[in-house]
């Protein structure tokens, strides 16, 4: 009956229940409301941690206990899903001194903190805390002589029972407000197992927000799709909730996650890693996608919002209707929902050692690397291989040497393996934090009594290869115009690129305009390849990381590729490259994650999709979209929407891996007319024509900056 | 071999015909229309287009088999997904050897030809056979006003709109809306009746005139000079087509 009821409405972009609730909920968000009812400073921790000699697992539960007893409960009279963050910050457990000792000669992983993981929910939920409350007292009792066991198991059920006391405290508070419906929903979840979707989302919104009260962050929230899906048929098979219920429960749990958002640390604001991931395969290979997919879409359309940032796995199977529907999510420009292709994907996870159920299972970490849920405590961004910089010493040494191509090529190959080995050393040393409630939320951890942080299931590192068209556009600029036409001599190229290209003009514009481009020509992508190849053989030469794992290759850039260009803040190692073979100045950008150089200006996205479907994604496994700026005027139309749904559906068919669309924003456009050198790519589409952005005249510039600004 | 110039293969053109498309723009074109926005399409030579993102040649010579080995390499995506090539420029039919030695490459790709019309007549017909679908624009039926606006005389024009019904070949009749120039009662009501009884027309396209139109100019170190009053707003009307029994939409509108 339900179904029937859901199919008609999958076609339908729009939500079908009263937003006026909800709408209110939003604007507390975006006028930061939520921010008003936080406490003016989080608990103290040092002075009892010194006073009683806690280790760090106790350190580290202590916290969690000490924060959930100081969050003061906060409901707003118009929520049914309840939990505001109140502490306004995460408290040390140790002082600096104390810290700089216990992590002296160890390398830690960004802030430190456990990060970029994502737990089992749909067991958490299923089970409920009090039964993995159990489970860790079972362990206990079998595991009596070990120590360190003992104390974890103890830590965790501290964590528990913080999680629980806090869950009471907002029943409670919810009873006082005369809300029953909440007040009953929390004396039963997160204790015990959802009977319901909406105790599912409450259970979820609680647990989930804790992790972040640990020090902990990307806490991603994975298949919600596939969890939750049982509580939500259930509900609609007993008409207990109907479509449009349903769909205000889920927005409201997504409004929810924007909350607290500023609290918690990214490289950019909103850079929080609270991922979703929709669609794809069940464990039996069978479709996933269910009515839940295209509500969650449905909602996100609604909420409008930053998180959770959707992700969408698809195969060249998939319904166009759901990819246009995901279309129109991408129309609104907050750069989701991002497409990973199971066809490409699992089996690359499998041939790098994943288990075929648990590869079906994966999801994506706060970006894009591929993990599954409570099985992996990887480090899937332990840093990037700098591949223009591989490709500039090679081609620099190699043409002062007067070698062939194919010895700088090689050059280049053992660059790229001198990067990785150099990577893998910096993390042998690597401390990761114990993180007793996290462990409660992973798979095996209270049943073995081991903290998370000594490993799961899966414990690989992951290296990207940043900016790596560039390096491929160096090299065949080199191969070309040097090696095959003989038209530029090597010492003229090793000048002009010393002399950033001044004096230098024509052969700059020979570079930057003759030479093959990644995207254009088939010359320049077959070099893309081989950087990856070499990237993958490098990577899979580590036969041990260091925690049992391997190190998988990845295509992402993050930030290294103003990292490259610029240096890292506060890391003087990272000397900028100067100009480069492929035309670029010194201090301009280079290509980020899989796209074209900024400096190459492209056919188009058929070319480009083409070109990064030629990696050899199997050996490829860590991830890194293919990444594309629409412009807005490709949505003027019905027509136009399906058009891009096509385009994700090309994206699949030719087994590429995985595909950002950014729809081009405002921000875009007002960054292009301030450094069009960055820009030189944008396209801007008016009326019947096409034109680079940064080539139109300044007004007409501020004429399409007025069209976004008042477009939408 | 014949070579052509072109100043642009640009892919995904949603709005340039049917499926997923790929638009080839050539260099060159007899028409001088004042509200041109593809200025570096009007010289059938290369020329330097120069702005604050740097210094780029416009126009490279392709033969037709380079041109044709780019697009047959994405033939079967453009073909699965209801596309194909279209040509536009410039005017394509001032190259009309080359176009059609590239067409004839092509193999069963769907191809649109996106023309002014204006050309000699055994040009036209030699394109357009061998054509899957063609956009042809009319912009003013009285020919004084044509020769004013435009630079040339639409008899020829006119002439090979008669050829392309009698062809057999499924066309749309493109309008920009030019402000007091095209979009006036007198002529949107001349080409209505002009062009109500043609066999092979889907529908008529207005396209409203967009300021953006004159954005290219000071990258080629050209003067725009509408022959118009810009700030006009377009008047729009899509009943006398109606009325006339021609199915008519407007382009480029953007959905809210």
């Amino acid at each position: 009956m339900h179904s029937l009821v859901a199919e008609s409405l999958v076609l339908c972009s729009t939500t079908n229940f009263d937003t006026s609730r909800l709408d209110a909920q939003k604007l507390r968000v975006r006028n930061l409301e939520y921010k008003t009812v936080r406490l003016a400073a989080s608990p103290e921790l040092l002075t009892e941690c010194e006073r009683e000699g806690l280790s760090w697992p106790r350190r580290a539960a202590r916290l969690v206990r000490r924060m959930c007893e100081a969050e003061k409960p906060y409901i707003h009279e118009d929520e049914r899903i309840v939990f505001t963050r109140t502490t306004p910050s995460v408290p040390p457990i140790y002082s600096p001194e104390q810290w700089k000792e216990r992590t002296d000669g160890c390398t830690l992983h960004e802030l430190g903190p456990i990060s970029n993981i994502c737990a089992n929910w749909g067991n958490v939920l299923s089970q409920g805390l009090l039964e993995r409350r159990r489970v860790a007292l079972e362990t206990r009792q079998r595991l009596t002589g070990d120590s360190e066991a003992i104390e974890f198991l103890d830590c965790a059920i501290e964590t528990i029972d913080a999680v629980l006391d806090l869950a009471a405290r907002y029943a409670n508070e919810a009873l006082r407000m005369g809300k029953s419906e909440v007040a009953e929903i929390l004396e039963r979840v997160p204790a015990l197992p959802p009977r319901t979707f909406h105790e599912a989302l409450q259970s979820l919104r609680l647990m989930h927000a804790v992790v972040w009260m640990g020090g902990h962050y990307h806490v991603g929230l994975g298949r919600i799709d596939q969890y939750l899906w049982p509580y939500l048929k259930e509900d609609l098979e007993n008409h207990l909730l109907d479509i449009a219920g349903a769909e205000e429960l889920l927005a409201e749990f997504f409004i929810s996650l924007n909350k607290d958002s500023d609290l918690y640390p990214g490289v950019q604001q909103g850079d929080n890693g609270q991922t979703v991931m929709l669609g794809g395969q069940t464990q039996d290979g069978r479709d996933a996608v269910n009515e839940l997919t295209h509500m969650a879409i449905r909602v996100a359309l609604y909420t409008n919002m930053i998180d959770p940032k959707v992700n969408l796995r698809i195969t060249e199977n998939t319904e166009l209707s759901l990819l246009t529907l995901a279309t129109e999510l991408t129309r609104r420009g907050l750069g989701f929902p991002q497409y990973s292709n199971d066809a490409v994907v699992i089996p690359a996870l499998v041939a790098n050692g994943y288990d075929p159920a648990d590869a079906w299972n994966y999801t994506v970490a706060a970006c894009w690397e591929f993990i599954i849920p409570g099985k992996g405590m990887e480090v899937v961004n332990i840093g990037a291989v700098s591949m223009p910089l591989a490709a500039d010493q090679a081609i620099r040494a190699g043409l002062s040497a007067h070698e062939t191509f194919e010895s700088i090529l090689k050059r280049t190959t053992e660059n790229i393996g001198e990067q990785v080995r150099d990577l893998v050393k910096s993390y042998s040393r690597l401390l990761l934090p114990p993180a007793p409630y996290y462990s409660v939320l992973m798979d095996g951890c209270l049943e073995a009594g081991r903290d998370l942080s000594f490993g799961l299931k899966y414990n690989n590192y992951g290296i990207h290869g940043a900016a790596s068209s560039s390096a491929a556009d160096a090299l065949a600029a080199v191969r070309s115009l040097v090696f095959i036409e003989k038209s530029v001599e090597p010492e003229e190229l090793l000048h002009a690129m010393a002399a950033n290209f001044e004096g230098y003009e024509a052969l700059q514009d020979r570079l930057l305009h003759e030479a093959p481009k990644t995207g254009n020509d088939p010359e320049a992508d077959e070099l893309l390849v081989t950087l990856f190849d070499a990237l993958a053989d490098a990577c899979d030469a580590v036969q041990d990381n260091g925690r049992g794992g391997r190190v998988r290759p990845g295509t992402g850039s993050a930030m290294y590729y103003v990292w490259l260009t610029r240096g890292k803040p506060g890391d003087c190692d990272d000397a900028p490259i100067g100009a480069t073979a492929d035309g670029r100045k010194k201090g301009e950008f280079f290509s980020a994650n899989l796209a074209p150089s900024p400096q190459a200006q492209v056919r188009g996205p058929i070319s480009v999709l083409q070109a990064f479907s030629r990696l050899n994604y199997r050996r490829i496994c860590n991830g890194g979209p293919i990444t594309m700026e629409l412009s807005d005027s490709v949505f003027a139309d019905p027509e136009g929407l399906e058009k891009c749904a096509m385009l994700v559906h090309i994206f699949a068919k030719l087994g590429c891996q995985q595909l950002q669309l950014n729809t081009v924003s405002l921000s875009t456009l007002l960054d292009a007319r301030e450094h069009p050198e960055r820009h030189r790519n944008l396209i801007v589409r008016v009326w019947g024509w096409s034109g680079y952005f940064c080539e139109l005249g300044p007004e007409y510039q501020e004429h399409i900056i007025a069209r976004h600004l008042y477009g939408d | 071999m014949q070579s052509g110039t072109i100043f642009d293969i640009r892919e995904f053109t949603v709005h340039d015909g049917p499926g997923i498309r790929t638009t080839v723009f050539l260099k060159g074109c007899p028409l001088r229309c004042s509200w041109c926005q593809n200025p570096e399409g009007m010289s059938p030579a290369p020329e330097i287009m120069e702005s604050r993102s740097g210094k780029r040649i416009v126009g490279k010579l392709y033969t037709s088999e380079q041109l044709s080995s780019i697009l047959n390499r994405q033939a079967s995506i453009l073909s699965d997904n209801g596309g194909g090539v279209t040509f536009s420029g410039g005017e394509p039919l001032a190259q009309a050897a080359f176009l059609a030695e590239v067409m004839d490459s092509l193999g069963n790709l769907h191809v649109l030809l996106d023309t002014s019309g204006y050309a000699p007549e055994s040009d036209f017909r030699r394109v357009v056979q061998r054509c899957d679908l063609v956009y042809f624009d009319l912009k003013l039926m009285d020919r004084k006003a044509h020769i004013r606006h435009t630079g040339v005389d639409n008899s020829p024009i006119l002439r090979n709109l008669s050829v392309l019904a009698s062809m057999d070949i499924p066309f749309v009749i493109r309008v920009p809306l030019i402000p007091g120039v095209t979009d006036t009662d007198e002529n949107l009501a001349a080409i209505a009746k002009g062009v109500n009884r043609l066999s092979g027309l889907i529908r008529v396209d207005l396209l409203p005139y967009n300021r953006a139109a004159g954005g290219k100019y000071s990258a080629l170190r050209k003067q725009f000079c509408p022959t118009y009053d810009e700030r006009r707003p377009v008047h729009v009307d899509l009943d006398v087509f109606e009325t006339a029994g021609v199915k008519v939409r407007v382009a480029g509108t953007v959905q809210k």
